[in-house]
């Protein structure tokens, strides 16, 4: 159960949804990919995405406009 | 992974109206207050775009902006923000646990705002789909995706009738289904009148869904006469439920008390069947969901929630006395007779070092006074070990007292 991280700052969507799936995609069951970003789409985009694939989804905004996504691979 | 525990005085479970109100009221008493959203902070009124009946608007306002200054309040009062699903709770005793996929939150008081989530028609083959293959709830978010098309409603209270007109600006056709005769909607009337005058609004009275049909996504929507009993396929692009909402109680399940419908209940001091815990909004079972509502149930729960946990400490350290010896006064401070023995009690503070006294007005708050099982004022209650051993009530004399302090 290892944690990833996955820098999207300053990238606009739908590049951060982009390369979360792919990024995804390598993890196991059971690890954990931390997004971050700061354009406020991929703050919609990417947990909705990770939500409708059922995996764990925690937003986290570490500062004004910029947030970490934390992804809890469960299948 | 193990879970991270971290402490606070309140928790609320919810981030729309209700539980902001709840936290800027918990953040201006000083409590370490955390907000837990599963999507995004704002709640349902996010998803109505005019709101011209909260007060302080003249000029209405739009439900993300008005949610936007609550949050923004609520975030200068110091309230943590955590967007995620709470998991797993546990309520009862007097700490309490909230349960998210990485961490465990500890309070001793917990407020709950959990809102609701749309109904489903339960018809066949609907989960297939939800969301993006279809069938959505919100004709705001995707409405341009749906220039040109040709999409169905249904229901026929505000929300559908509302949402429908909004869509006709972007679709073709908007069908509506309304599940009453000819004429017979849910909405107000001037909606009505709109929306029947509108020329791209078509409706299909007496009808509800039968299935969903449709290879990837939905194509074809069958609709059921409710009084002939056929069914007629109907082809759409888009379909729109607007049939209420569920509230989301199912971690309260067994725990909480709820009616029929699943709604908590709570009393008008929006307190459930457990104590420190609080249930506020549309979650809870009540005669009005607004803004306007949700924003006193708020009010009243970190209100609330703030005299809880005082109260919880002066109980703890000075009622019990953490197990040593305490003489306690209920009186009411309104009531000039359970006065004129204040002076005894002081008295008492003074000569007798090896026992707390304390005198207890319980005209503000009578939350002491039911922890220690009290109903009548004045009464005197003599306790020991954290266990009351004595109690003396209506005609109180100050040799009684003495007495009752005495004998154990």
């Amino acid at each position: 159960m290892a944690e990833f991280t996955l820098d999207c700052l300053g990238e606009a969507c739908p590049v951060p949804l982009m390369k979360t799936e792919k990024k995804m995609g390598e993890l196991s069951i059971g690890d954990v990919l931390v997004v971050s970003i700061d354009h406020s789409c991929a703050m919609k985009n990417v947990p909705e995405w990770a939500r409708k694939q059922g995996h764990n989804v925690e937003i986290e905004e570490v500062d004004d406009g910029e947030w970490e996504i934390v992804i809890e691979k469960t299948k | 992974m193990e879970k991270k525990t971290e402490s606070y005085d309140v928790v609320i479970i919810g981030g729309g109206a209700a539980s902001l109100t709840a936290g800027i009221y918990c953040g201006r008493a000083k409590l370490k207050t955390l907000i837990i959203e599963k999507t995004l902070v704002g709640g349902l009124a996010t998803y109505t775009n005019e709101i011209e009946n909260y007060p302080g608007f003249p000029d209405g306002t739009t439900g993300l902006g008005l949610m936007d200054l609550f949050h923004k309040q609520a975030k200068k009062f110091g309230v943590d923000f955590k967007l995620t699903d709470v998991k797993k709770v546990s309520l009862e005793g007097d700490l309490k646990r909230v349960e998210t996929f990485r961490n465990v939150y500890e309070a001793k008081a917990v407020i709950i705002g959990s809102g609701g989530k749309p109904r489903l028609t339960g018809a066949r083959n609907e989960e297939k789909f939800l969301y993006d293959k279809g069938i959505s709830f919100c004709a705001t978010c995707d409405a341009a995706a749906n220039t040109g098309k040709t999409v169905m409603v249904i229901g026929s209270g505000d929300a559908a009738i509302e949402e429908g007109m909004f869509l006709t600006k972007f679709a073709d056709k908007v069908i509506v289904s309304v599940m009453h005769d000819n004429g017979n909607m849910d909405c107000n009337e001037i909606a009505k009148a709109q929306a029947l005058s509108n020329p791209k609004m078509e409706f299909l009275w007496n009808t509800v869904v039968e299935s969903f049909e449709g290879e990837e996504r939905l194509d074809t929507v069958v609709l059921k006469n409710v009084k002939t009993g056929e069914n007629l396929p109907v082809k759409v692009d888009s379909c729109y439920l607007f049939i209420g909402y569920l509230p989301n109680t199912e971690l309260f399940q067994g725990i909480l008390t709820m009616n029929r419908g699943g709604y908590l209940i709570t009393n008008e001091r929006m307190e459930t069947n457990l104590p420190g815990v609080y249930g506020i909004g549309d979650v809870r079972d009540k005669f009005l969901k607004q803004v306007a509502t949700a924003v006193g149930d708020g009010a009243v729960a970190g209100y609330g929630a703030e005299k809880y946990l005082s109260e919880c400490e002066i109980f703890e350290k000075q009622v019990m006395n953490e197990g040593n010896p305490s003489l306690v006064y209920i009186y009411n401070g309104i009531d000039a007779h359970s006065r004129e023995l204040l002076p005894a009690f002081k008295e008492l503070e003074e000569t007798r070092k090896d026992m707390r006294v304390s005198c207890i007005d319980i005209y503000k708050s009578d939350g002491i006074a039911k922890r220690l099982g009290v109903h009548n004022s004045p009464c005197a209650l003599w306790i020991k070990g954290s266990k009351i051993q004595g109690k003396i009530e209506g005609e109180i004399t100050q040799d009684q007292i003495e007495n009752m302090c005495r004998e154990s």
